[in-house]
């Protein structure tokens, strides 16, 4: 193998970046590359497994070893970008392509993620490695794995680009705002594909209605309503609930952000009038507000209209795979501002990122990609057939997801963002409540409607967490500040 | 009646012939380690006496001993059919746990008969199956109640597509036979192919498959599809077979799920009946998301497998709804 050193200055550094890059992984994130194989569906590549099993364990074996097993990735960079037919004749077994490639994706990823963050930085082989990236994948077509390394690729580049401007770091070649049509049909398609979105809303909603089975009037403070989806078949519920005093008065008081996005004040105001008018055809009680957030996404309690005797319930989603990402501030402070209110209920739904050891910009890099390449096999194994409508979910949800996600742990370098909000709420002093018998086997039931690799755990008693296989990737869970049991 | 309540005439039925009766009534094989029949009457006195004391989870073998006052019967033989009492476990004839001590066994045998005639154990039974069938119920409930919100989210998410529908018939072009102040939730807009998935979805979930070729075929005949969701169709909520073919709409509630499923690998059918049909360029502004739902040549190799999988799902929605299916 001939090295072109003058067409890629940086070679010796990219050496050494690479080799820590991969050290990292096999000290650290070592677990997690044995956890891959079951989740990634690597067979769906080409079935060579033992091969597949044979890198990865070269590439943990020793540092010797890691660093052999990434040059290469430094020579493809050359040779397929001078003569692509080449590429072919570097895989040894022909038949093994798309397992490489796949391996070789990840390489490449984490060489990137190294690059630009470790601790020989070199922005420039970032930008070279990416660039090669992008030649080998795109988001509309290819395998998952190449699908999500595209999202990938593009959320390092707009890191990279980001951080050459000073500014923060975030995506935006798939930024572009997308037509309300394509949203919807999305998200659409999305809850009918899979029961993320459904799981999260009914759980949240069963919770609010066992905490209120007494009460006469119900506000629901919502932290982010989008289309309002949720509170269809809560009102549905309420209407139809048997015991306790008639339909209670529900009022929605919904949290609204400046701007003009799906968030801005007149598309909360829309879901409002949406809302009402639900209400009114089945006979529910319902009044709808808008509270709006100071400029900074800053949530003020004071804000808030409040009326005695109403039971106060704090909803808040935050990562269900249609929401995009929402500041950690913002959230602490509509959290924390909850807690002066002394709310019945909190019903929380949040992403469950399996910590990474300690992490650092690659090994939080690596989660993520672990995570979402579960999501993407789960609505794979949804709807196998239809690619291009899960293209059309990853371009509208997953991608921008993506790039809020690595922006954040972009971002967060150094310091230790690692608790959930699930354990930040525990910790403010919030008390757990149990979830019940009906909230499980109603979830349990949901997930039985999909296809098979759902499965729903009760992490706590508190908790229920959707997986996907082996991997964890939404809880909800319910909280309340008030000293009675409910 | 399996015996009499005469202890004595039991040995007529049982296949232990060695018994004897002792002074006190009670019947004790002759074995060296004798062992204790519950009879009729012995049991009886039993639940009177743990009636006495206020139940099976009050009473214990020291004061159930003293009640009954039955000499020879000891606080073992009184443990471990309390034991049994309390539990209300149903003493199989197949009993299979060897573990099990002979007398034991031979005892709960004993019980097994004198369930048929006393009806005590009986009642604890009830008190075990009604406590199975709250919890059988419970998930019945919660499986009615889940699908209801289905539908009241299936509906909301209407009424969000057909506005969007609205709006994008406001913008490319006024629709003829157009209305915008239609109550919600009773029509049903063609907007661009991207959004013919979603309305289809929400079709199957009302219950109304009468109206999907027309749906499929022909814009321009919104006045009809709007026919199908008029007021009448908001309780019909049953789920039903997607296929144009297949004009049941309602079924009963307990196979749901299933049905659900073939729902939910609706697109499946959609494109089928798309790649089948002659698809329609509906003229509206083609966007991205539009592509999904058309049958292109690229896709020629996907649409074997498609094929495939709609046979398979045919298949199951034979076995899982018990109807026939037409498609092909």
């Amino acid at each position: 193998m001939v090295m072109d050193l003058d067409h890629f200055p940086n070679f010796s550094y990219s050496a050494t970046t690479t080799t820590t890059t991969t050290t990292t992984a096999s000290t650290d994130e070592g677990c997690h590359w044995n956890d891959w194989s079951p989740v990634v569906d690597w067979e769906a590549f080409s079935g060579g497994q033992e091969d597949f099993h044979h890198l990865i364990d070269s590439m943990m074996d020793e540092n010797v070893v890691v660093h052999q097993s990434t040059r290469p990735i430094v020579h493809e960079l050359e040779y397929n970008t001078l003569s692509p037919e080449y590429n072919t004749m570097t895989d040894d077994e022909t038949n093994n392509n798309e397992d490489c490639k796949g391996l070789r994706l990840i390489h490449l990823l984490m060489a990137a993620a190294e690059a630009l963050t470790g601790a020989h930085k070199c922005r420039e082989l970032a930008r070279v490695i990416l660039v090669r990236l992008k030649e080998l994948v795109s988001p509309n077509d290819g395998t998952n794995m190449e699908r999500l390394a595209a999202y990938f690729t593009d959320a390092l580049q707009g890191l990279l680009d980001g951080a050459a401007g000073g500014g923060h770091g975030s995506g935006h070649h798939y930024k572009e705002e997308h037509h309300q049509t394509d949203v919807l049909a999305a998200f659409q398609l999305l809850q009918d594909m899979s029961p993320y979105v459904k799981f999260g809303h009914f759980t949240a909603n069963q919770a609010i209605l066992e905490a209120v089975t007494h009460d006469r009037r119900v506000h629901i403070v919502d932290y982010d309503i989008m289309e309002g989806v949720q509170w269809a078949s809560l009102m549905q519920a309420l209407v139809s609930r048997k015991d306790g005093p008639p339909t209670p008065h529900l009022r929605i008081t919904a949290l609204s952000r400046g701007g003009s996005g799906r968030r801005s004040f007149g598309t909360v105001q829309e879901t409002g009038r949406r809302l009402t008018a639900f209400a009114a055809s089945i006979g529910q009680p319902f009044s709808f507000h808008q509270c709006r957030l100071d400029s900074d996404e800053t949530f003020r309690p004071s804000s808030l209209k409040l009326v005695r005797g109403e039971a106060l319930i704090i909803n808040c989603m935050l990562h269900l795979p249609h929401f995009s990402y929402r500041a950690p501030d913002s959230i602490a402070s509509f959290l924390s501002g909850s807690k002066t209110l002394n709310p019945r209920l909190i019903t929380l739904v949040e992403e469950e990122m399996e910590p990474s050891s300690d992490g650092g910009f690659v090994g939080r890099f690596m989660d993520s990609l672990h995570h979402y390449s579960t999501v993407y096999d789960s609505l794979e194994a949804g709807f196998p057939m239809q690619g291009r409508a899960r293209t059309l979910v990853e371009r509208v949800f997953l991608g921008p997801r993506i790039s809020g996600s690595l922006a954040r742990i972009y971002r967060a370098r150094g310091d230790k963002e690692g608790c959930s909000w699930g354990q930040w709420l525990g910790a403010v002093g919030f008390r757990p409540v149990n979830i019940s018998f009906a909230n499980h086997c109603q979830a349990k039931l949901l997930l039985g409607l999909y296809n098979d690799g759902y499965r729903v755990e009760e992490l706590t008693s508190n908790k229920l967490v959707l997986g996907w296989k082996s991997r964890r990737l939404l809880s909800a869970s319910i909280w309340t500040s008030q000293d009675s049991d409910l | 009646m399996f015996h009499t309540k005469k202890p004595s005439t039991m040995n007529s039925h049982h296949e232990r012939p060695m018994c004897v009766q002792g002074d006190s009534g009670l019947v004790l094989t002759t074995d060296p380690k004798p062992r204790l029949r519950w009879t009729v009457e012995l049991h009886e006195r039993f639940v009177d006496a743990v009636t006495q004391l206020g139940g099976p989870d009050k009473a214990t073998p020291k004061t159930i001993m003293r009640v009954m006052g039955v000499k020879g019967l000891t606080l073992y033989h009184l443990k471990s059919h309390l034991q049994k009492f309390r539990l209300g476990k149903q003493p199989h004839k197949e009993f299979s746990d060897h573990s099990m001590k002979q007398d034991e066994r031979a005892s709960t045998l004993e019980l097994q008969r004198n369930n048929a005639s006393s009806g005590m154990m009986g009642r604890s039974m009830n008190e075990m199956q009604m406590e199975v069938n709250r919890r059988l119920h419970e998930q019945l409930e919660v499986q009615r109640h889940l699908q209801l919100r289905i539908e009241a989210q299936g509906k909301y998410m209407q009424t969000i597509l057909e506005k969007a529908c609205q709006t994008l018939a406001g913008e490319n072009m006024a629709a003829p036979n157009y209305t915008n102040n239609k109550p919600m939730g009773l029509e049903l807009n063609c907007g661009p192919p991207s959004m013919n998935f979603p309305s289809l979805q929400d079709l199957n979930i009302y219950g109304n498959t009468d109206h999907q070729l027309e749906l499929h075929h022909q814009t321009i005949e919104r006045s009809s599809i709007n026919n199908a969701f008029m007021p009448s169709n908001n309780d019909t909520f049953y789920l039903s077979n997607k296929r144009p073919s297949n004009n049941s709409s309602g079924k009963s509630p307990l196979i749901w799920a299933d049905d659900l499923r073939l729902q939910d690998l609706g697109t499946s059918s959609c494109l089928d009946d798309h790649n089948g049909h002659i698809q329609i360029d509906r003229g509206s502004d083609v966007d991205s998301g539009s592509d999904i739902y058309e049958a292109k040549p690229v896709l020629s190799g996907d649409f074997e497998k498609k094929f495939d999988v709609s046979t398979k799902m045919n298949h199951s929605a034979v076995t899982a709804g018990g109807r026939s299916s037409q498609f092909g």
